[in-house]
């Protein structure tokens, strides 16, 4: 076999995994725009007919269920804890990264033991304060809560990031007199850009799949948040599969976009950091 | 004189940016962990902090978890579902890492797709997959029935005997890209000059996989294995939303009858007692690990 038909038969090869693997995305996909009656079948088709594709589920489960609701909810949540995890792990990080005095060793221990929590142990306590400060059925809450969940890993992200920023960046900037802050502001911050995307991307990914606080320490559906509100769907006496499977695929659309652009920097960037060989 | 001020500024400049996440971590993590230490160390009910402070520490939920029989059912029921997962997961992980470190057309993006999985909530991944291994309608029953292997309806999830399967196979799903990406980064660590050597000494295929690749990804491959462990031990989303526990308990991990103690049956007590003894076996593990770790985490 030549060297280039040896490659093309890896790529197909390639591409047969991949079409394996993305099957269930493509299955919830077709099922939300087929009618119920070719999707409730014993033998549904695997390839659906072209002229029975519809978007009426996607009309349907906006009408029937108030999805908007519960993105929006999800948004405000994502974008509240990301900002402020963002922050906090930045800050966090540059320390760890920058200075190795016995206060950054426990600070980074403890971020990473925290990640090992199991999440319906932690639900537990915060339910217990946010009952005692009456700050249960909010969406700040909900915000605060899923700082807790990012910033550990987003701190050894981040850390990463900055440790492969040469320190002779900082000798520079002090001898052109800048003081530490305005070095972090003006010279570290913009070559850390990348890596403040990719933390932001993960943050973002993080908190729009959370689930367990979501469920627990917001009640009132009004409040609900994406992944609660499919979670209610199910045992249902007759799930209306393509309702559920169109609130899946808008549900998970803008994770997919965000995934796309966070890849590059996985297999270089988190795993260098994170996972050092 | 100028050097020491200069030292004790940076220092101070260190705190400073630490500060933040000292903060959030004493709020949001060691505070909480507080709690549940004192929850389980304090029998009885309490709806408030003070109410809860107020009572006589001991030991009674500790040995109420241990007595119970669902502890241990829930013990076992974890152990299955997180080696049934770990086991799958990482050889498909590894293979397909094999497979991607190779030179072909598209792979990039081929790549980004294939991992994909990891990014879905585990929420959508159970209601996708509550859908494919319906026992009527689902897809995966339809195939099955197709190629002639099941004649009857299967209801993958309701049925006691298959409901761990079923809910291992979407979790191997979602688990198997993290063991892709850190076998694959290790991969491109291997320098091709080890491989010419091992093809100039004549070793075969499997000979440079034992030898040459192998040595290479060994640790990141262990402490990706470690972690996942820890994660998938303590898995939630995936189990409450697609069978809840059940049937009759079939799928109740540790994590589900921690939740389960707490918020059906409002035995807080119990529950943080049976999550630090989670958390004690996390760490009976880790430190099993820790020579290993260690030397990842330079």
């Amino acid at each position: 076999m030549s060297a280039a038909a040896r490659r093309w038969t890896l790529a197909a090869l390639a591409a047969a995994v991949v079409a394996i693997v993305l099957f269930p995305i493509y299955w919830m996909f077709v099922t939300s725009v087929l009618p119920s009656s070719l999707v409730l079948s014993r033998q549904p088709p695997l390839v659906p007919p072209v002229d029975a594709i519809s978007f009426a589920s996607y009309v349907e489960v906006f009408r029937r269920r108030p999805v908007f609701v519960w993105l929006a909810n999800s948004a405000i949540v994502v974008a509240g804890s990301v900002a402020m995890s963002l922050v906090v792990s930045t800050l966090a990080g540059y320390s760890l990264s920058r200075f190795r005095t016995p206060a950054q060793r426990v600070a980074g221990a403890t971020l990473l033991l925290s990640k090992m929590l199991p999440g319906s142990l932690v639900v537990i306590p915060f339910f217990f304060m946010y009952t005692t400060i009456g700050l249960i059925d909010s969406l700040a809450g909900l915000v605060l809560a899923n700082v807790a969940v990012g910033v550990p890993f987003a701190t050894w992200m981040m850390k990463g990031f900055f440790d492969t920023l040469p320190r002779e960046l900082e000798q520079a900037a002090a001898i052109d007199g800048c003081t530490p802050m305005q070095t972090l502001w003006y010279v570290i911050l913009p070559l850390a850009r990348p890596g403040l995307a990719a933390c932001g991307i993960y943050l973002a990914i993080v908190s729009w799949s959370e689930f367990v606080l979501a469920r627990t320490l917001v009640t009132k559906p009004d409040h609900w948040v994406v992944t609660v509100g499919l979670q209610s769907f199910v045992g249902e006496y007759l799930v209306d599969w393509p309702a559920l499977m169109a609130a899946g695929v808008v549900s998970l659309a803008p994770m997919l976009v965000l995934f796309l652009l966070l890849e590059p920097f996985l297999v270089s960037g988190l795993t260098s950091g994170a996972v050092k060989q | 004189m100028a050097a020491i001020s200069h030292k004790s500024a940076e220092r101070r400049l260190a705190w400073a940016l630490l500060a933040p996440a000292f903060v959030a971590v004493a709020l949001l993590v060691a505070w909480p962990i507080w709690i549940v230490v004192q929850m389980s160390l304090r029998p009885g009910r309490a709806l408030a902090l003070d109410q809860l402070m107020s009572r006589p520490l001991g030991l009674a939920n500790f040995e109420r978890v241990l007595a119970d029989p669902a502890t241990w059912s829930a013990f076992a029921h974890s152990t299955v579902y997180t080696a049934g997962t770990l086991a799958p997961a990482f050889t498909f992980g590894l293979l397909v890492a094999l497979l991607f470190n190779r030179v072909f057309p598209a792979r990039r993006w081929l790549r980004s797709l294939l991992l994909l999985p990891w990014a879905v909530p585990g929420v959508i991944v159970s209601v996708t997959f509550l859908w494919m291994l319906d026992a009527s309608f689902g897809v995966a029953n339809s195939v099955l029935r197709r190629a002639g292997l099941l004649s009857t309806d299967l209801a993958w999830f309701v049925d006691a005997d298959t409901a761990m399967l079923a809910v291992i196979v979407p979790t191997v799903w979602k688990s198997f890209p993290f063991f892709a990406i850190t076998i694959l980064a290790a991969l491109q660590g291997i320098p091709a000059a080890l491989y010419e050597a091992a093809r100039v000494d004549g070793a075969s295929a499997w000979q440079q996989f034992r030898h040459v690749t192998w040595p290479g990804i060994r640790r990141p491959a262990m402490l990706a294995v470690l972690l996942n462990a820890l994660w998938t031990f303590r898995e939630f989303d995936i189990i409450y939303a697609s069978t809840g526990g059940g049937p009759a308990g079939a799928t109740e991990t540790l994590g589900i009858l921690v939740y389960r103690e707490a918020f059906a049956s409002f035995r807080f007590g119990t529950a943080a007692a049976l999550g630090v003894l989670m958390l004690a076996t996390a760490a009976i593990v880790v430190a099993l690990a820790m020579r290993g770790l260690k030397e990842e985490f330079r």
